[in-house]
């Protein structure tokens, strides 16, 4: 059956090429049915995709050994779930998925839109091609899933720290991340090319944008867990180049949402809003050849690969040809409404987007400062942690802050007046939660402090907004509280589910701020029988058990917990040994608080032939409002993501208004 | 290995009549012109949504006010100059088209 | 409205400026990074620098009492030398021979000593084709 992939991704090629060349001959001489033919050969090109996607499923599935990639990535004995995750655990195979949710978000979003931005579509459809083109030209001439050679008796099996259900997750959430951003990008360039600099390209793709981004975020708060429960060093970050990646392009997207409320309300910032989309697309790009390349040094590198050059290649082309075009356009994109005082929202807003990009570039420079030092003086330098701490602290702090102070602020201009009685209380709040805190030892680390204290400030922000909300539509003569606060948040769902995403990003930041500058640790050699103490908590190693799985050996040191009197059970760590891989993993201990939200973390360092182990012990206070975030944040997006049939009657309604043909 | 040529054959078959299928249907149209905006029409799409964005404006301020965000005092400042801008563009509106077309915004 | 000249330009040069001086302070600061080298670039090198290369047995010691001795040479496999580390601390899990390590430290004697707890290990990775030097 390769044959059938190969062929497949040969016919999606084809179709990309065709919709591209096809789609801008229609869309520059106004031919309706070729407009019409290129888009069909989108949507059929997922068709194709999908095709070869099951080829390649299959394959997996039934252990065709005969496929290079599925004897790279999978064994006889590995389960399942796990054999459907190397769909996406090696190049050929993630490349592939890439096209496959390219083609597939691609065919949706020129579909969905035909109502009432038609005329947009047709300049989108080309540039959805060549993006597709591209993929499309690397899985079937650089670096293809269907290559085959003589079938071994069995695959080389895939790394025991790959398998587990976050593998599942992780990298799909991932990608809807990164390739979701092709389509507001899309759509930016298509107005471009087409000089329609009318606000519909942003409506259209709000959602795809939020989209994108709810599945990056979530996807990294994944990929930080998985390291922090999985890998096991006593972190969930490591500004590592690749966890870097996809932080990046987040961030340019974050700023993006927010600055597309500018435009849309007061029609400001339309250069800006273009120059981020095409940031954060190519963000995306960068973020998958930093991964993929090979060139910098991470601990997930993939590969020293042939793909690198590609990539930079294409990228390269993206940024010319985008910039090129906003430069032509320039004129049409100027907008009339200027900034009127640096204090409102309109400037809060311009802040947040300055500190957010300023953070993204400052993380960009560290990745690629490496490289850049190697091409000039021949020596890669390499930035370490505290340089990128230096600059969370920095841009992240004051971003926190202005979370509470964005959404109140009065429009156009805020008078002073107007900003004692609108931050009144958050202020008041926020200055007597940090002098408690400094009273109970927050002071140790200041920039915890005054995560702290900005958090207090936004929360309370985020609770007047809610209750005064809720206040005034009981007012309007809902029958119940809890009615009242249901219509409130489905009537304005763009406001307060973005409320609800802020107070997940305020749950993270105390989680950080409580594990990184409030935590302790403690390093003992203990022999059966000895106790170690850390903050409050007292450990005695009881036992050591060993116990053989399906493919590995268990070893397991049983630990006495006890805080103060209270006897808090017991906990394991210790290491796996896996035979056949040759392999030993980490599998530390964790004892979560349910009260306080705080983890003790526990590590097998070393496991000596005495019976005596090296322990290592974190206590890390709050940890676990990072994870809760991360199921706000869920709630907060689905809430903006939610379809909201007034607004989209009202679309279609001013559309036909201008004269826009809304049948196909 | 021929049903996999077989496949790939009717796959590619089916895409090209997907790619041909609006020239098949329509071998002879009165109009291939793509329906297209003209100067005009863009001009009032424009001004619709400067109209919209006038009404939003208004709209929210009265929002903020009736949940407290905005002062009594604030409010009564910021509410004349948003009034003016949405009647500014409703005339605008107005001379483009020829008459005075209210936009549904009842909620 | 208002009539006098919006502030945006300043409001955004000052912020941008802003911005620039918190780069500027950080790099005076703390300075510029570490040298990342392989182990054929150590030679006659001082102070602290990032040493990238593949771990070469016997692997002797206790990182936790005295210290984890091995050899780390190129990756690349065009040179022969080698260079013997001396570690203490965390050792990760994916740590043998053949594995491609980074480590952190400074060259005392003609050992590299490393900063405790720095070592970190690559994921080996199913995206390559086999590489000179590579063991699995």
């Amino acid at each position: 059956m390769p044959e059938l992939g190969r062929a497949a991704l040969l016919v999606t090629l084809g179709l990309s090429v065709y919709a591209l060349v096809a789609g801008a001959m229609a869309a520059h001489l106004g031919r309706r049915r070729l407009a019409r033919s290129a888009q069909n050969a989108l949507v059929a090109s997922f068709a194709t995709t999908a095709v070869a996607a099951a080829v390649l499923l299959a394959a997996l599935l039934r252990n065709d050994f005969s496929f290079t990639y599925v004897a790279r990535t999978t064994s006889e004995a590995l389960p399942t779930a796990y054999t459907i995750s190397a769909f996406w655990g090696g190049q050929e195979g993630s490349l592939l998925l890439w096209l496959l949710v390219l083609t597939g978000f691609g065919a949706a979003a020129v579909s969905l839109n035909r109502g009432w931005a038609r005329d947009l579509i047709v300049w989108v459809v080309p540039v959805l091609a060549a993006v597709s083109t591209f993929f499309a030209f690397l899985v079937v001439a650089v670096a293809s899933p269907f290559a085959t050679q003589t079938a071994p008796a069995d695959g080389a099996g895939m790394t025991p720290s790959l398998q587990n259900p976050y593998m599942l997750a992780h990298p799909p959430l991932l990608y809807f991340g990164y390739v979701g951003l092709t389509v507001p990008f899309a759509f930016a360039i298509g107005a471009l090319l087409s000089g329609k600099l009318d606000e519909r390209w942003l409506i259209a793709t709000r959602r795809w944008t939020l989209f994108a981004w709810a599945a990056l975020g979530i996807g990294q708060l994944l990929g930080s867990h998985w390291a922090y429960v999985e890998v096991g060093w006593g972190g969930y970050y490591a500004w590592d180049p690749v966890e870097n990646a996809a932080l990046m392009p987040w961030l340019a997207a974050t700023a993006f949402l927010h600055s597309v409320m500018i435009q849309e309300k007061r029609g400001m910032l339309r250069v800006w809003n273009v120059l981020l989309v095409i940031l954060a697309f190519s963000l995306s790009l960068f973020g998958t050849f930093l991964t993929r390349s090979g060139v910098v040094n991470s601990i997930h590198s993939f590969t020293q690969s042939s793909i690198g050059p590609w990539f930079l290649a294409f990228i390269a082309l993206v940024v010319a040809v985008s910039l090129g075009l906003l430069f032509w356009r320039l004129p049409q994109l100027r907008s009339p409404t200027k900034l009127e005082s640096p204090i409102s929202r309109e400037a809060a807003f311009l802040y947040n987007n300055l500190l957010l990009l300023a953070l993204c570039l400052a993380i960009l420079w560290g990745v690629v400062y490496p490289l850049l030092s190697e091409a000039l003086r021949g020596e890669a330098i390499v930035l370490g942690r505290s340089y990128y701490d230096f600059f969370l602290r920095a841009f992240g702090l004051p971003l926190l802050l202005l979370m509470g102070i964005g959404p109140l602020i009065a429009w156009r201009r805020a008078s002073f007046r107007s900003l004692a009685t609108t931050f009144r209380w958050p202020t008041g709040v926020a200055l007597v939660t940090g002098v408690v805190l400094l009273a109970l030892g927050a002071g140790s680390s200041i920039p915890g402090l005054v995560a702290y204290t900005f958090s207090a400030f936004v929360i309370t922000t985020i609770v007047m907004e809610f209750a005064r909300g809720t206040r005034a539509r009981k007012a309007l003569g809902a029958a119940s509280w809890p009615t009242a606060f249901g219509s409130l948040i489905s009537r304005n769902r763009r406001r307060y589910g973005g409320y609800v995403v802020h107070a997940a990003i305020v749950m993270f930041a105390i989680g950080v701020a409580g594990s990184s500058a409030f935590d302790s640790v403690a390093d003992a050699k203990l022999a059966r029988g000895d106790s170690m103490r850390i903050g409050d908590y007292t450990l005695t190693y009881s036992s050591l058990d060993e116990r053989a799985s399906a493919n590995a050996t268990e070893i397991r040191a049983t630990l006495d917990v006890r805080r103060g009197d209270r006897d808090l059970g017991t906990l394991q760590a210790g290491k796996n040994a896996y035979t056949i891989e040759e392999q030993v993993s980490n599998e530390v201990g964790i004892r979560s608080d349910k009260l306080t939200g705080e983890d003790l973390f526990v590590i097998a360092e070393q496991i000596n032939p005495d019976g005596s182990i090296q322990f290592r012990v974190f206590v890390k206070p709050l940890v676990n409002l990072i994870w809760l975030a991360g199921l706000v944040f869920l709630v907060g997006s689905l809430v903006t993501l939610w379809p909201d049939r007034r607004e989209q009657r009202r679309l279609v309604a001013r559309a036909s208004e201008a004269g826009i043909p809304a049948t196909s | 290995m021929t049903l996999a040529l077989v496949l790939a054959a009717a796959l590619a078959v089916a895409c090209v009549v997907a790619v041909a299928l609006p020239f098949i249907r329509e071998p002879e149209p009165e109009s291939d012109a793509l329906d297209d905006l003209d100067d005009a029409e863009r001009h009032r799409l424009a001004l619709l949504e400067e109209r919209d964005r006038a009404l939003a404006a208004l709209k929210e301020l009265e929002f903020e006010h009736r949940t407290g965000t905005v002062s009594d005092e604030d409010y009564r400042a910021q509410l004349g100059p948003l009034r003016r801008d949405v009647a500014s563009a409703l005339q605008a509106l107005g001379r483009e088209s020829g008459e005075v077309r209210p936009a549904d915004e009842r909620n | 409205m208002a009539r006098k000249a919006s502030p945006a330009r300043l409001v955004i040069a000052l912020s941008v400026a802003a911005v620039l001086a918190v780069f500027l302070l950080y790099t005076s600061i703390a300075g510029g990074g570490n040298p990342s080298l392989a182990p054929s670039e150590l030679a006659g090198r001082t102070g602290d620098v990032q040493l990238a290369g593949l771990v070469v047995g016997p692997v002797r010691g206790d990182a936790h009492d005295g210290g984890l001795r091995f050899r780390l040479k190129d990756i690349s496999g065009n040179s022969k030398k080698s260079v013997t580390i001396l570690y203490s601390g965390s050792v990760p899990d994916l740590f043998k021979v053949g594995r491609h390590i980074v480590v952190d430290g400074e060259l005392r004697k003609g050992t590299f000593v490393a900063d405790p707890g720095s070592m970190i290990t690559k994921c080996p990775s199913k995206y390559a084709p086999k590489q000179s030097g590579d063991s699995d």
